[in-house]
């Protein structure tokens, strides 16, 4: 090995900073692509990353990481373990590959721009080590389900999903948009490393590793557990961009860019991680449930990591702390009783066992969301299964662009009133879920006063025939793809006849 | 269970009915950019938002374009995994390059006079370098298909390879003959200053006001990193070997490697284009003739200082040698 430590020349290596001549500032580092919130040029240069690596350790560390993974992918692929998986389970990781495959590799455009227009040479190597994580994300994450294609046709959405107009990859597009392919360097990093990575992604994949181990998913399980540990060391971009914005007593434009984006990640993932935790993971393998996981990881470790840096909860924790006990509920029934809508075959998850444990988790579960799922049990046992099919379509935030759940969690007691909230702007009338997506809308709503929801693009007419199975076309879903009952109705079947409720109908 | 029943597909739905089954290098890079030309504007947002607008203008409108960029490939068609075992390989080719040199104590051994050279020429040369990686990296945020965008990424990845290789060296030089070698002003002090630096300074500050993700791409690969490419690796190396220092020498020799990859895609890039589009020629060559003389008065500032070298390399030969890089790959382009 080379005779000298890397911490003796690794400052030669991030001092390339200088003061332009032949060009302004503002030509060089735009407002638009690097927002440097009035922060002086020099205070930027002392911009510390908090995990040190070079590049001779970064490949060698990769290439290794990539030959162990490739080898457990290549002997998962001749044996029968895909074909074993548990419904639910496969549930789970269809519905994450469409949701963050390409998104993964997208986000290393939002490294690349953090590697252009970061505002200090450190910073800029660190982003060019994310700009190639995130290729490596992408590439591993598209190209294990293309090994799996010829088991799970609907695999196919890994690839395709981003090219669609499906509901919520039209919702994860207007996030993950928002968050780095169309975000400046600055705010990324608050926004995309810090809030996101370190708080959100942090929780999702180790939580799914974990998970997918016990399942017996070695292939997910070894996976995500590697992308993790080039998460974990791109996302401390965040700590030093944090550190200088409030040095420099800019403390209120780091709280509004986190506030902002919290929320905005919460909503996204309620809906693909609520769903996989509580309701499509094997009961016998569930360790937490989404709530307990969201105190634990989210709530108490990362909410001390930013008090850390002066940074306080945001505005809306208690409606935060509120949505935790209901919302993910209301998603998971809107996507079983929307299935045809995504890719994955959802999976009901409310089996006597599962009940009894979402009872426990969530007590009172069974007098609120319990009785859709009884109603919708009993017309499957009648012989209806299409009345648990949809006829129409719910709702759609304009900011959070998901179905409005605000008639769930009134009827399940957690809100004063089931009306969702509404502003006019210039004529148009937006609609929102709750007080902070409104609040986000109206941080840049020249970012999104122009967007039209899909709710939106059906009654403008952009969706014809505006009907379901115009919609459905819309989306990308061919008849095939479109998403059934994973379980084939199991659930219901195992479900003990329910005598209460009103008489069977299509209402969920 | 209940893995659903339908016809195996051979590929993604996306590459269509193919004959052959995709590679992984396709699968894993085809059709990735779902925002370019994407209806009724790039991103999920206000269709005027201004980031809308960049990319509109940018990407979609830039000049460089024909009808499908996703017919391109990598000749060396690397992915992630490929490119750092590639590059994992020759590290540590370059860790025992220097094992040998560290041992036979060779830094200790250079020519004071020689040092002297290397304050001059080589001690500063990570800042423009890190410009090029920069720059690099603004053609892989901007470029309409993966296939492009990966190209550029793993070439800005080498800069920083070359980079760090340059910064070791700089303190082992430091340690055998004077701290001050590796303190930030002997670099960024001739960089701002010093008269040789300005001509490449100049050039390279222009370079990063560019937001055309063409003719970003035409001035770095075609124009400004072929020249800086043949001085820092070619001429570079050559100056050392007849100064005696032979790991710099084969250091800088190692990096042709990383130019002669930038070199392929380069020439793929253009060649794809001007056959997609023979019309494509003229933009080339109207980026052109800003940038090659831009290039070119950035070599003919620092070429004295080769000059200057106790066993001097004449500085006019190293100009030649940087316009010729440039004319090779630009050759491309006129086919």
């Amino acid at each position: 090995m080379p005779r000298l430590a890397r911490s003796e020349w690794y400052d030669l290596t991030r001092d390339m900073n200088w003061d332009l001549t032949y060009a302004t500032e503002e030509e060089v580092f735009p407002e638009l692509l690097s927002n440097g919130f009035g922060v002086p040029t020099h205070d930027w240069w002392t911009w510390d990353e908090p995990y040190k690596i070079t590049y001779a350790e970064y490949v060698h560390n990769q290439a290794g990481k990539d030959a162990g993974l490739f080898s457990v992918n290549n002997v998962v692929g001749r044996s029968k373990i895909f074909e074993n998986l548990d419904p639910g389970w496969l549930a789970a990781v269809t519905a994450h590959y469409g949701a963050i495959a390409v998104a993964e590799y997208q986000a290393g455009i939002g490294e690349a721009r953090m590697a252009r227009f970061g505002r200090a040479a450190a910073w800029r190597n660190m982003a060019t080590y994310g700009a190639l994580d995130e290729t490596r994300h992408g590439q591993l994450q598209t190209y294990f389900p293309y090994q799996a294609l010829n088991k799970e046709p609907r695999l196919d959405w890994a690839h395709k999903a981003y090219h669609t107009n499906e509901w919520g990859i039209i919702a994860s597009r207007h996030l993950f948009d928002d968050m780095f392919t169309a975000n400046d360097a600055v705010s990324m990093a608050i926004q995309l490393t810090f809030t996101f990575e370190t708080g959100f992604t942090n929780l999702q994949f180790l939580g799914m590793a974990a998970d997918a181990m016990k399942i017996g998913d070695i292939d997910f399980g070894s996976l995500i557990p590697s992308i993790q540990t080039d998460e974990a060391r791109h996302a401390q971009q965040g700590e030093p961009t944090l550190k200088i914005l409030v040095a420099a007593g800019k403390k209120d434009i780091a709280q509004a860019l986190f506030d902002k984006m919290f929320w905005r990640a919460w909503k996204v993932f309620a809906l693909l991680t609520g769903l996989s935790m509580d309701y499509y993971t094997p009961l016998a393998h569930r360790t937490h449930s989404f709530k307990e996981f969201m105190e634990e990881f989210i709530n108490t470790q990362f909410i001390d990591q930013f008090r850390d840096f002066g940074l306080e909860p945001p505005w809306y924790w208690d409606r935060l702390h509120n949505e935790m006990s209901w919302v993910h509920h209301a998603y998971h029934l809107g996507v079983y009783f929307w299935r045809p809508t995504v890719w994955w075959n959802p999976v009901a998850g409310v089996g006597p066992e599962e009940r009894a444990w979402l009872e426990e988790k969530y007590p009172g579960w069974n007098d609120s969301f319990g009785t859709y799922w009884d109603q919708m049990g009993a017309n499957i046992r009648a012989g209806h299964p299409e009345l648990t099919l949809p006829e129409t379509f719910p709702v759609v935030c304009n900011s959070c662009q998901l179905p409005v759940c605000t008639p769930a969690g009134y009827a399940a007691g957690y809100l004063d009133s089931p009306l969702p909230l509404q502003l006019t702007v210039d004529g148009r009338l937006y609609t929102f879920c709750s007080e902070p997506c409104q609040w986000v809308f109206e941080q840049t709503p020249e970012q999104f006063a122009g967007h039209t929801s899909i709710i939106d693009r059906l009654l403008g007419g952009v969706i014809q025939p505006p009907t379901i199975p115009g919609a459905l076309a819309y989306m990308g879903l061919s008849p095939e793809e479109c998403g059934q009952d994973g379980t084939d109705y199991d659930w219901a079947h195992a479900t003990a006849p329910v005598t209460a409720g009103p008489a069977a109908s299509g209402a969920a | 269970m209940a893995t659903t029943q339908r016809p195996r597909p051979k590929t993604w739905s996306l590459l269509g009915d193919v004959k052959r089954r995709p590679s992984s290098y396709e699968a894993t890079a085809a059709k990735f950019n779902y925002h370019y030309k994407r209806e009724p504007a790039p991103f999920e947002m206000d269709p005027q938002a201004p980031f809308n607008r960049l990319y509109l203008e940018h990407r979609e409108g830039s000049p460089f374009t024909v009808e499908d960029w996703e017919g391109f490939k990598d000749p060396a068609k690397l992915t992630y995994a490929d490119y750092v075992m590639l590059q994992h390989d020759r590290e540590t080719y370059v860790d025992l390059l220097t094992d040998h040199h560290e041992a036979a104590e060779s830094v200790a051994a250079l020519d004071p006079a020689w040092v002297a050279t290397l304050r001059d020429l080589f001690v500063p040369l990570r800042f423009p370098l890190h410009v090029l990686q920069m720059t690099g990296l603004y053609v892989g945020q901007m470029a309409p298909t993966a296939f492009i965008i990966n190209c550029a990424n793993f070439q800005a990845a080498d800069e920083l390879r070359r980079i760090q290789r340059i910064a070791y060296h700089t303190k082992s030089l430091a340690v055998g003959h004077g701290d001050d070698l590796a303190e930030t002003s002997t670099a960024r002090g001739p960089w701002e200053q010093s008269a040789a630096w300005q001509p490449l300074r100049e050039t390279l500050e222009r370079l990063l006001t560019v937001r055309d993700w063409g003719e970003a791409f035409v001035a770095l690969n075609v124009a400004v990193k072929p020249a800086l490419d043949a001085v820092v690796d070619q001429q570079l190396s050559e100056l050392a070997s007849r100064n005696g220092d032979e790991y710099l020498s084969l250091l800088m020799a190692e990096f042709q490697l990383d130019a002669q990859r930038s070199r392929d895609w380069t020439t793929a890039l253009l060649g794809y284009a001007v056959e997609q589009d023979p019309a494509m020629a003229d933009v080339v060559a109207g980026w052109l003739a800003t940038w090659q003389p831009r290039a070119h008065a950035a070599v003919a500032g620092l070429a004295p200082l080769f000059g200057a070298a106790p066993n001097p390399l004449d500085p006019a030969l190293v100009v030649a040698a940087a316009d010729d890089a440039v004319l090779g790959v630009a050759a491309a382009a006129t086919r």
